[in-house]
């Protein structure tokens, strides 16, 4: 288990730290050129628990101290999230409880693709 | 780690290029240039006329010196009001009853809050704030017959070190150091560091918080509180007075706006990762103001302690240690969390729902000054809007591009350094203050004179 663990993380640098920020996605309202207005509640929770948690090193899911996610496959965020990577904390069950990983999944999900 | 790539590590410096169809905007708002070639511009007001302001700040870091002026727009044209000495920067203006109120940062000799007359006859109502550090006196809000302004610490994050001769002060005041508002009861924790007051190579020191280089502190220690004191929203009266205490515990409360419901909020720009004791993962905060409150600077950072806690703690370096022993308060949580090493600065609240998002407050982001804090990618250089009830932060006024950054380092005509935001007395435009091209990397801070602007956004 410990070994999958590592391995996915071992990935996940790869692709976060070297291919990611080279395939920036920026989803901002501006450059959409579309106004972001979610119906589904949970997505609307999910934006803010994102702003409390996320926001500050992925600002819009961009690049900042962190880098982009918003080109990372879906699969693959709740396991960064869950064990973190490099100097990314992770966020266990008292940070984000399971409820709230999924309202913050299913809200860039919609971030994603409006 | 990977190397830092921030907006403003440009090669060369390009000259100002000016085109408002780079930026980007929602559907429906348009921008376009005010005026340009402006130095260091910070802030803008508008008199009983609706005659445009502006105020250059005679000062950048850098350590670039200029005369602090107040200038009136008209077109293209500019006439000088007033000139300062060499106090800046002048960091924020307001307009109230017929005379200007202008806080002046007072890095050399002290901050000062000035009120200019029309005619520019400069009277100080109050001087000898504790500017001469890392941070300055901002503002000023007029509320209810009272001037507030915030007043920056002097040091990152509570403790003078070789980041303070940096930055170019500890040279000019070796005394200086961060001054509590309350009394506080320290840690006892001290930091090694070169003594960057000597020429000796191997001569160092050990510096504990709020007390100046070289001196150390013990456990148990109180600091007495006193006024004026740093990291704080302080008020005086319209007319000048004695100061009072109205929040402290920030760490450079930079903008201060009303917000639909009569509350203050305070922009307040996060750590560093500078200095002795390296913060790291702090976000720019955005706080509602509180009467007496203390918001948590030094131990603190959203209303989180920065002890022991993996969120803050440096990549490569040893986990933070708390300096003080005790607490005023929880410290209450921000009202919104803004990106880190984003600068988030000047702040106003759009109030005419015909320009739309009525009640949601919008921010200049200045930028990050990467050697400041490392960042993968540029971070700010834009204008954002916030929802304070919810913290839900989204982009206004970007560049565009395949990804963000200032104007120069995208090679395009957009955005440089936004610095502050202020709607028109009708709340029907928002006017944008660009600081203009700022360069950061490895060998220091480079402003670059005459490339600051003001731009106008409205609905179409």
């Amino acid at each position: 288990m410990r070994k999958n663990i590592l391995a996915t993380s071992f990935v996940l640098a790869i692709i976060s730290t070297m291919i990611i920020p080279s395939c920036v996605v920026r989803r901002s309202e501006p450059i959409v050129g579309n106004m972001f207005a979610p119906v589904d509640q949970l997505a609307i929770e999910g934006e803010t628990i994102y702003m409390a948690k996320c926001q500050k090193c992925h600002p819009g899911g961009e690049g900042g101290l962190g880098p982009s996610i918003n080109g990372l496959p879906g699969f693959l965020k709740p396991v960064q999230i869950r064990h973190g990577l490099g100097v990314m904390p992770a966020f266990k069950q008292d940070d984000l409880p399971k409820d709230e990983l999924k309202k913050v999944r299913i809200y860039m999900r919609e971030w994603q693709k409006y | 780690m990977r190397s830092p790539n921030g907006g403003g590590q440009i090669t060369t410096i390009p000259p100002r290029s000016v085109h408002a169809g780079d930026i980007a905007l929602p559907p429906g708002y348009k921008i376009e240039p005010v005026i340009s070639g402006l130095t260091f511009p910070t802030a803008i007001a508008f008199d009983d006329s609706n005659n445009l302001y502006v105020i250059e700040a005679g000062y950048s870091y850098g350590e670039v010196w200029g005369v602090p002026k107040l200038l009136r727009v008209n077109g293209d044209q500019l006439t000088q009001i007033a000139a300062g000495t060499d106090n800046g920067p002048w960091t924020g203006i307001a307009w109230h009853d017929s005379a200007f109120y202008v806080a002046e940062g007072g890095e050399k000799h002290g901050g000062q809050i000035l009120k200019i007359s029309r005619e520019g006859v400069m009277t100080p109502l109050i001087s000898n704030l504790p500017s001469i550090g890392d941070h300055h006196t901002n503002g000023p809000l007029i509320k209810d017959n009272y001037i507030y302004f915030g007043q920056g610490v002097a040091t990152n994050s509570g403790v003078v070190g070789e980041d303070n001769a940096e930055f170019g002060w500890l040279a000019r005041h070796k005394d200086f150091h961060d001054i509590p508002c309350k009394d506080v009861v320290l840690a006892g924790e001290n930091y090694s560091s070169k003594n960057v007051l000597t020429d000796e190579p191997d001569d160092m020191v050990s510096t504990g918080a709020f007390v100046p280089f070289g001196t150390t502190t013990t456990a148990g220690q109180v600091i007495k509180g006193s006024l004026p004191c740093t990291g704080s929203v302080m008020r005086i009266p319209i007319n000048g007075g004695p100061v009072e205490l109205v929040g402290w515990g920030f760490r450079n409360p930079f903008g201060l706006a009303l917000g639909p419901d009569g509350s203050i909020y305070v922009t307040d720009n996060g750590y560093d990762e500078r200095g002795s004791r390296f913060v790291w993962g702090t976000g720019d905060l955005l706080w509602k103001l509180q009467d007496g409150m203390w918001y948590g600077w030094p131990d603190f950072s959203e209303g989180k302690p920065l002890a022991d806690n993996g969120e803050f703690k440096p990549p490569t370096k040893d986990g933070i240690k708390a300096l003080l022993q005790t607490y005023p308060n929880t410290p209450p949580k921000p009202a919104a969390i803004f990106d880190v090493h984003s600068s988030s600065n000047g702040i106003d609240f759009s109030r005419n729902p015909a320009f739309g998002f009525n009640g949601e407050a919008f921010v200049a982001q200045f930028g990050d000054m990467s050697g400041a804090g490392k960042v993968l990618s540029p971070v700010g250089f834009k204008i954002i809007r916030v929802n304070v009830e919810n913290g839900t932060i989204r982009d206004f006024a970007v560049n565009k591009g395949k990804r963000n950054g200032p104007a120069s380092f995208l090679g395009s005509g957009g955005l440089e350094r936004p610095v502050s935001v202020k709607f028109s007395p009708d709340g029907s435009a928002l006017y944008v203050v660009d600081f203009g091209i700022m360069k950061t990397d490895k060998d220091g801070i480079q402003p670059q004179k005459e490339t600051g602007m003001i731009w106008k956004i409205t609905k179409i």
